[in-house]
């Protein structure tokens, strides 16, 4: 049989009850360009061909979208069979280099991006108002999660201070976690590192519990989705082995989230900003939308913007297509060859006429710049996350 | 095929802000982080890849406190079988840390013993050296290439200049690894545990009988190398920087 963290494939993952309809496939983001063949994989996972999984690199082309898990009609979980799959290579050790630098520099730096523990903080140093920090000692009702690659990362930096300059003038009492912020393990848990996810989930549970955090605001909708839907499974699983968990609930929300409330409270409004006079088209992350359903939110914010025009991409909520910077993708390139989706999306944006690229992720923001200057569009075309928009147009 | 590996935990120094503490005579350690010396996971990784393509045994060995521990426990999940660890504080010095060294080694059983080609740290590169001539073996440095033939290797050093040079040496002999000798396999967290059923052995220095030798070097004084006064950055439009930078290369003879 082969062994994954939670058990056997069958047991985990119910993979007998896969018709091999090939819906999966069909719908995969990447499948196109590359080798990787769902309705394969989860043949493999029946036949229990455990042997072979080495040869199929392509098992790391996987962006973790989760569209072939909405649309399964058996209700299984393919995404989560390759999570299986890449957990039982983790274990053999023989995994793609930028994977297993990237892993090791989480268990090491507490980070995927190799960058010193000591750096997480730099981000805040050009930033004129001041922010509490709640490691040492000051009190807030939410804790702003920044993650790993807002903190490190030079491009996306600007969405960590932009976020602290918009909750700061719209009066949301938040504080951060500074260079004790640690990773939230939602990328090494993609990339098939359960026992590195589970120690992640029971130190910062505890980090949480020691600085009484339980209302948590994400930049990302990774952080978002694994604190959300990840955590309460792995934390179960940990106390049944008896590991020392609190018992704290957290409520977690991603920022559009926020905004919306505060919209609703009337907190937040057009009247608070200038003209914003561009063509914005918004890209659904796909752990926003198809992972949890949250399409509203985004949209609402960037309606109310005055000056903006919004427009829709053909493709959009749980048709949106994958920026293919998830899963672990920002550290394995991939086999695929042909056009990078997010080439695809810029293209398609640009067809649309826009001139703004709204996003609402640190992957997709990534993704999405690096496709509008190779795609050319540098004269045209920005891309945005919405909190760098809001940044730029709050009076 | 028994090997012994030597490796170090040292600091991550790469990115990170490196300043002198205040005696002048080490660096500020509280806000760096520590993992096992770079070469010495090639050495490790060699060592378990000789055993699986033959019979024997890999012993890795470190010098320190209770907290240079997770190296070991590391090495033994990637596959050594077991470990050592020499309860005394690192003594820096390169001379007095090989004495130590050779005194633990050469009471074990080992056809190869493996060091990192450097450590991280210092980078002196001639602890694995020291000890080969204290246990009167022969040596390779800056090994890049290992093929095991009958009591013999057939061994590839790098050298300056992009050129390898290959010996036959005769076993026991100890090498220093150099990186990119093979591709170190990722060592999971739960493999680290699990891995905690293996043997890691802790030992005093009563126990190996180390005596004590004076150091060959002491350190004086540590400091940041100051900013050189001969940089010139050239300014002005792309074009007029070009011809600047055109015209001095050629003023300095670099055409």
């Amino acid at each position: 049989m082969m062994e994954v963290e939670e058990g056997n494939f069958d047991e985990a993952y119910d993979v007998y009850a896969c018709m091999q309809c090939g819906k999966c496939t069909g719908s995969c983001a990447v499948s196109l360009r590359s080798d990787l063949n769902i309705r394969e994989l989860m043949r493999i996972a029946i036949l229990n061909e455990n042997g072979e999984l080495e040869k199929h690199e392509e098992i790391w082309d996987c962006t973790s979208c989760g569209i072939c898990t909405v649309r399964c009609p058996r209700d299984l979980k393919p995404a989560e069979v390759i999570v299986g799959m890449r957990s039982s290579l983790v274990e053999g050790g023989t995994i793609p280099i930028t994977v297993r630098d990237a892993l090791e520099s989480v268990g090491t730096n507490n980070n995927p991006w190799g960058r010193p523990k000591s750096k997480r903080a730099e981000w805040l140093e050009d930033l004129d108002v001041k922010v509490k920090n709640i490691s040492e000692g000051e009190d807030a009702e939410y804790l702003l999660y920044i993650g790993c690659t807002a903190s490190y990362d030079p491009r996306i930096q600007s969405v960590s201070r932009a976020a602290i300059n918009v909750l700061t003038k719209l009066g949301v009492d938040f504080g951060i976690l500074g260079e004790e912020e640690p990773c939230c393990g939602s990328e090494p848990r993609m990339m098939g590192e359960t026992g590195l996810f589970e120690m992640l989930v029971e130190d910062n549970l505890n980090l949480f519990d020691e600085f009484s955090i339980s209302k948590i605001i994400t930049l990302s909708p990774h952080a978002y989705n694994t604190f959300v839907n990840d955590y309460p499974e792995c934390a179960k699983r940990l106390k049944e082995d008896d590991a020392e968990i609190p018992d704290i609930e957290l409520e977690v929300k991603h920022y559009t989230q926020i905004l919306e409330e505060l919209i609703d409270d009337g907190r937040l409004d057009g009247e608070m900003m200038n003209e914003f006079s561009e063509t914005v088209i918004y890209h659904d992350p796909c752990y926003l939308g198809k992972r949890n359903n949250i399409f509203e939110p985004p949209r609402k914010i960037l309606n109310i913007i005055p000056g903006a025009r919004c427009i829709e991409f053909d493709r959009r909520e749980d048709r949106s297509l994958c920026c293919e910077g998830g899963g672990g993708r920002m550290w394995a390139e991939g086999t695929g060859t042909g056009e990078r989706n997010s080439i695809i999306r810029v293209n398609d944006a640009n067809r649309d006429e826009a001139t703004v690229i709204a996003v609402a992720c640190p992957f997709c923001l990534s993704t999405l710049e690096d496709a509008r200057a190779t795609a050319g569009y540098e004269e045209t075309m920005r891309v945005m996350d919405i909190f760098e928009i809001l940044d730029e147009v709050l009076k | 095929m028994d090997v012994i590996v030597c490796v170090k935990k040292v600091p991550d120094t790469a990115e990170a802000d490196v300043s002198v503490g205040a005696g002048g005579r080490e660096i500020n350690k509280e806000r760096l982080t520590f993992a096992i010396n770079e070469w010495d996971n090639y050495a490790v990784e060699e060592a378990i890849r000789l055993k699986e393509e033959d019979e024997g045994t890999v012993t890795v060995v470190t010098v320190g406190g209770k907290d240079k521990e997770d190296i070991l426990r590391r090495s033994l999940a990637m596959g050594a079988d077991k470990a050592i660890r020499l309860d005394m504080e690192d003594p820096e010095d390169s001379f007095v840390l090989a004495n130590v060294l050779y005194t633990l080694i050469k009471d074990q059983k080992f056809d190869l013993v493996l060091f990192g080609a450097q450590s991280g740290d210092f980078n002196s590169g001639v602890t694995g050296v020291m000890v080969a001539r204290m246990l009167g073996i022969s040596h390779a440095a800056m090994v890049n290439g290992i093929e095991v033939l009958d009591g013999r290797t057939k061994t590839s050093r790098e050298l300056e200049g992009g050129l390898n040079e290959i010996y036959e040496i005769k076993l026991p002999a100890l090498f220093t690894i150099q990186t990119g000798i093979n591709e170190p396999r990722y060592v999971s967290i739960s493999g680290i545990r699990k891995a905690r059923k293996k043997e890691l052995k802790v030992m005093t220095p009563a126990d190996v009988g180390v005596t004590e030798v004076k150091p060959m070097l002491s350190l004086e004084k540590m400091y940041l190398p100051p900013p050189g006064k001969i940089a010139e950055i050239i300014g002005g439009s792309p074009e007029e920087a070009a011809a600047k930078l055109a015209s001095l290369l050629k003023e300095k003879g670099a055409f």
